[in-house]
């Protein structure tokens, strides 16, 4: 009875070891351990053996079955991986082989400017607020301390739709439209297009520009500086090094312009900084008196800073575009790039 | 404007490096676009004399010179120039000697006679453009001489970019007066020493009248008789040229030198031109007109004003001269103008004769009467050494009302509360001091000052407060965060809801472009839509024809953005433009502007993919994406049919969105198509932004879901063919009862085995209840309910 065990044993595992198959395996398994097996029957039997090896018989003949049943239960492992395996090297995924991708849509590079330009300076605790692209005269230049014969209408080529109506030139004149409807505090960036009559490599007729406006008792220039850095930093990075010069605008006294170091040689001097390691970025500076006295504030109540920058001119420095003129085409081999 | 760093030397000890006096200015305020070294590469180019000229054996346009250079042995030296006689004095260069550009000049055989150096034009050392003689130089010269250091040609010249505001630094002296305040440095203005001839009394020979002081406050003017016009002195041809003006002669050339060195411009008339050798400043009489210096005969009007002798206009005032009383090399005795106009006048005038000139720019920043006598003065004088002249006695000099100088108060504390800064108060009188500004009272917390004339820019206390933090320098005051008290109401909310558009458009898969917002009659008419004379914003001084008016449509715009593409190769194209389009309003100032979105489909519906077969996209495309961007504005909209010339009939629709027209879609017509160059199925869409944000939407309300599984239902039945699809799915809904969850609408077929004037629909029903699960048994009678209606109302049958 023993070595019969022990033959099955042996058996069993040799016959499970050489099953090349699923099927020759599932064929060991009810040969032993089926409702007919072997095993089974052996341990059918175990009734007419004497009480005092029934024990011990039953014992080995289970240690065996156990055996017998992780053998096989290796076995049928070793067996799907090989047969995964086969049905793999039958059916590899081309891994070089695109897949069937969504179309996917890109963002216009002059959206994604404004937008990462406006939630800067959200996140300062500006608001947004936009005013009409056809303006009057006086938003635009009058109300702005640029009146009529004014030298520096003469930097605005102005698109007029009629006397008193012209193409906006900036988005300065939101900053009255606001102030009008608003009493201080205030604090808004304006994005927004604005039009000049120009055509050429660098200009284009129609271009954004975002406007900001911080208005409040003891607004400084420092604090200005303050705003503008914190935009460079985090628009152009942290290492970009800022300069203010002063500078001209009719609406602005203390007037400023803010330079950042050369994009491409990093202040080393290039082509692009026309070898000065500067870059102009913007025009900024302290509200000025004659901009409050339209507006309605008290000038010796409250004092400002404004800004203004050209979304276009940043969009092409940050990604080394050449000419505005691709902005404006929406060739989609450009617009795809961002 | 060009400016020589020797020149300003003049005027103002520098002790900088050019690089770092660039970069000073550009901190004052005046931008330096750029630094450019002259005669960096002239090298050893010395004084020699003509000792002897001897016709060339081998050439008739040459000669063979000696020509001493004080080495005691003279160069041999062959020539070309014809100008020259023995004795003169020229720019020799020697063997090993170098001229602009690199240019070294070496031993050489010329037609068998050897040339050992070379004479020199002015053209050849970099200083002018008259190349036909030698430059002859002044006889006092020393022999041997370095030319370069003798002309000064080794000089910087920097390219100041002049802000409007501030005409005084258009001149050399404006420009060292800024340097000399910022370094605290003593401004030297030579004082003038005109020695007049009494010979004739100045009124005694000319007068001077202005009609309108307020046109023209200061008209200064002196007689210079028996001037010899010439050529002008080599130092001065040289300081010209450097400042990029050219050479005429001597009388011009000495207008123009204290035009660079005072900002100030002036003008010479031939004296013996002038009618009755009269000045008169007035407005111009509508019909006269002027020959002008630039060879154009200009007609004049009222608006224009003019110098007059007693007869005609001899001149637009501050703009440009007449050329029939121009300076010329017959001209014996002058008239030298120096005056003020009126700097709205000189705009407006030089933009309605398109006559912009130095003169004009600097009279319209507004010109400084104090500089007006200095600069008639200084010209005079140096018209009297180097024009060999006299100036009579006396100036004829009208001015009328002498301007008051402006008083401006500074308080401290208001410049350091606008800066930022603590700026001492020693330091900020100190500052304005030093620009030419007088204290007029002075206490510990203010100061008045006059302001000087050349700052008429200088209005209130705000201008004081930038000079001072000019000079205290931008860069010093140290930044700081704002601290922004937010604000309840937000001013632009629709802003935020474009932009989350904008993102859903994008995730559609559609390409964001941005065109120039302008439009045409002719091309919106081309789009299909209304583009006459009244239905656009028109431009009075549009770029080009195409450009001539606002749009009206983002179609135009993007039909041409597919043309582009489709040139280019890219043949699958989803774009879509969210932007405004204006249209005019009667009886408003400003027209309206309103936000569309505009969507645009061409090619294949998917990308490309090797694993299937391509499908182009069809007019139920763009009808999707106009669905989905309905839902996402939570609206279910209706459609129906659009005749819009846009379209191709049949394939095209128009948006109703709670009953407000809200859009139109479809396939484009092959007119528009053409008009545009488009060989291919294009589909667009437009869709009133306005009207989309502007219906109120109201919060969605939650409905359970049912907790028990549905029971589908597929039916399939034959309609007439033109029947519309939405009738049949409202008959099911309307029947359907509280069980009927869903209705989809699988299949349309027409085609084999359906008669050819009706067409099979294939839907599904989806039945749900929460109380329990269904069966066919407990929807059996809404089946035949609806089939029954089916049948009934629209003849339909079940296949
Ligand atoms: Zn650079």
């Amino acid at each position: 009875m023993k070595e019969k065990l022990e033959t099955i044993r042996q058996q069993a595992l040799e016959e499970i070891t050489h099953a090349a198959e699923s099927e020759a395996l599932e064929q060991t398994r009810v040969k032993y351990l089926g409702r007919k097996g072997e095993l089974t029957q052996i341990l059918r039997g175990l009734s007419q053996v004497a009480p005092e090896e029934r024990k011990t018989m039953g014992q080995a003949a289970n240690e065996i079955k156990e055996a017998i049943a992780s053998a096989l239960e290796g076995r049928k492992r070793e067996l799907e991986a090989k047969e995964l395996e086969e049905q793999a090297s039958r059916n590899r995924a081309d891994l070089t082989l695109p897949g069937r991708r969504p179309r996917i849509g890109h963002k216009h590079l002059v959206s994604q400017v404004i937008e990462e330009i406006v939630d800067i300076f959200s996140g300062m605790g500006f608001q947004t607020a936009t005013g009409p692209d056809i303006e009057t005269e006086y938003y635009n230049f009058e109300s702005m301390n640029t009146p009529e014969d004014h030298p520096a209408r003469d930097l605005h080529d102005t698109f007029f739709v009629k006397d008193g109506v012209v193409l906006r030139t900036h988005t300065s004149p939101v900053q009255m439209r606001v102030m009008e409807s608003t009493n201080p505090p205030v604090a808004v960036v304006v994005p927004g297009r604005t039009f000049r009559v120009d055509n050429d490599a660098s200009h284009s007729p129609m271009f954004f520009q975002i406007e900001g406006l911080l208005v409040d008792k003891e607004v400084n220039f420092a604090e200005l500086k303050g705003a503008l850095m914190h935009f460079v930093h985090s628009f152009f990075g942290k290492d970009t090094a800022v300069r203010f010069r002063p500078h001209y605008f009719p609406f602005t006294e203390p007037s400023a312009e803010m330079d950042i170091s050369c994009t491409v040689c990093g202040g080393q001097g290039c082509r692009l900084c026309k070898h000065q390691g500067w870059l102009e970025i913007l025009g900024c500076g302290m509200v000025h008196p004659q901009v409050f006295r339209y507006a309605g504030y008290d000038v010796e109540e409250v004092t400002g800073f404004a800004f203004g920058m050209g979304v276009d001119r940043i969009a092409l420095l940050k990604h080394s575009i050449d000419s505005i003129h691709h902005l404006y085409e929406n060739d989609l081999r450009f617009l795809e790039q961002f | 404007m060009r400016v020589s760093l020797n020149w300003l030397r003049e005027f103002v000890d520098i002790d900088m490096s050019p690089e770092q006096l660039a970069d000073h200015l550009t901190m004052l305020g005046l931008e330096i676009e750029s630094v450019e070294r002259l005669g960096q590469d002239i090298k050893n180019v010395r004084v020699g004399q003509i000792r002897s000229i001897e016709p060339h054996p081998n050439a008739d346009k040459l000669t063979v010179c000696q020509t001493d250079v004080g080495d005691g042995q003279p160069l041999q030296i062959i020539c070309g120039a014809t100008n020259m006689k023995v004795g003169d004095k020229v720019p020799t260069v020697v063997d090993g000697s170098v001229l602009p550009g690199g240019f070294k000049i070496g031993r050489r055989k010329m037609r068998g006679v050897e040339s050992q150096g070379m004479m020199c034009s002015e053209t050849e050392l970099g200083i002018g453009e008259d190349a036909g003689g030698l430059l002859i130089l002044p006889e006092d010269v020393s022999l041997g001489a370095d030319v370069v250091s003798l002309l000064e040609l080794d000089d910087v010249v920097f390219e100041i970019e002049v802000t409007p505001n501030r005409g005084d630094w258009a001149g050399v002296i404006g420009v060292a007066r800024e340097i000399s305040a910022s370094l605290g440095e003593e401004l030297e203005l030579p004082d003038i020493h005109l020695i007049t001839s009494e010979r004739q009394q100045a009124a005694d020979v000319s007068s001077v009248t202005i009609d309108d002081e307020e046109l023209c406050p200061r008209y200064a003017g002196r007689i210079l008789v028996e001037a010899e016009v010439g050529e002008s002195p080599a130092w001065m041809k040289a300081r010209l040229h450097a400042a990029g003006v050219r050479a005429i002669n001597n009388v011009v050339d000495i207008t123009n030198y204290v035009l660079i060195e005072t900002g100030h411009p002036l003008h010479a008339f031939d004296l013996d031109t002038l009618t009755e050798k009269r000045i008169i400043v007035r407005r111009a009489e509508d019909g006269e007109s002027i020959r002008t210096l630039d060879g154009v005969e200009r007609k004049l009007d009222r608006d224009v004003l003019i110098i007059a002798d007693a007869k005609r206009p001899v001149a637009v005032a501050g703009i440009m001269g007449g050329e029939d009383t121009e300076v010329g090399e017959s001209t014996q005795n002058i008239f030298l103008e120096s005056a003020v106009f009126n700097p709205r006048f000189i705009r407006h005038g030089s933009r309605s004769l398109g006559l912009i000139t130095e003169a004009s720019q600097r009279f319209q920043r507004g010109a400084d009467p104090a500089m007006a006598r200095y600069a008639l003065d200084t010209a005079a004088a140096l018209m009297r050494e180097y024009v060999d002249t006299d100036v009579l006695e006396g100036v004829l000099d009208e001015y009328p009302s002498p301007e008051r100088p402006r008083q401006v108060t500074l308080r401290y504390l208001r410049t350091n509360e606008v800066l930022g800064d603590e700026v001492p108060p020693h330091r900020q009188s100190k500052f304005i001091q030093n620009l030419g500004f007088e204290t007029v009272e002075e206490t510990s917390t203010a100061s008045t000052f006059r302001v000087p004339t050349w700052r008429h820019d200088v209005r209130e206390e705000a201008d004081l407060i930038e000079e001072v933090a000019r000079l205290h320098g931008y860069g010093a005051i140290e930044p700081e965060i704002p601290k922004i008290a937010r604000r309840g109401e937000d001013l632009a909310p629709e802003e935020m809801r474009l932009r989350r558009l904008r993102e859903f458009v994008v995730g559609l898969g559609y390409t964001e472009c941005i065109t120039l917002a302008f439009g045409n009659p002719e091309d919106t008419k081309a789009a299909g839509l209304n583009g006459g004379a009244g239905d656009m914003v028109t431009l009075m001084n549009p770029l080009s024809e195409k450009h001539s008016a606002m749009r009206t449509s983002l179609l135009p715009g993007l039909l041409r953005t597919c043309a582009h593409n489709l040139n280019h190769g890219v043949d699958d194209q989803a774009l879509f433009e969210m932007g405004p389009v204006y249209f005019p309003r009667d009886n408003q100032t400003l027209p309206s502007q309103h936000s569309r979105l505009g969507l645009l489909l061409t090619g294949r519906r998917r990308p490309a993919h090797w694993s299937e077969d391509d499908a182009d996209m069809d007019f139920y495309d763009i009808k999707g994406y106009v669905e989905a961007i309905l839902e996402y504005f939570g609206l279910q909209p209706t459609f129906r049919e659009s005749h819009q010339t846009t379209f191709l009939p049949g394939q095209a629709a128009e948006i109703l969105a709670g009953d407000k027209p809200a859009g139109c879609f479809g396939q484009v017509a092959p007119g528009a198509s053409r008009a545009y160059e488009i060989d291919a199925d294009v589909f667009v869409a437009e869709l009133d932004l306005d009207v989309l944000l502007g219906i109120p939407r109201t919060p969605p309300q939650y409905r359970p879901s049912p907790p028990y599984p549905p029971y589908l239902r597929d039916m399939a039945i034959l309609v007439p063919r033109d029947l519309p699809a939405g009738d049949v799915i409202e008959l099911v809904w309307e029947n359907g009862g509280e069980l009927l969850q869903d209705v989809q609408l699988f299949d349309v077929y027409t085609g084999e085995r359906i008669p050819e004037d009706k067409k099979s629909l294939a839907l599904n029903l989806v039945f749900q209840s929460h109380e329990k699960t269904l069966s066919s048994n407990d929807t059996q009678a809404i089946w035949d309910r609806i089939v029954e209606q089916l049948q009934e109302r629209l003849g339909a049958a079940l296949r």
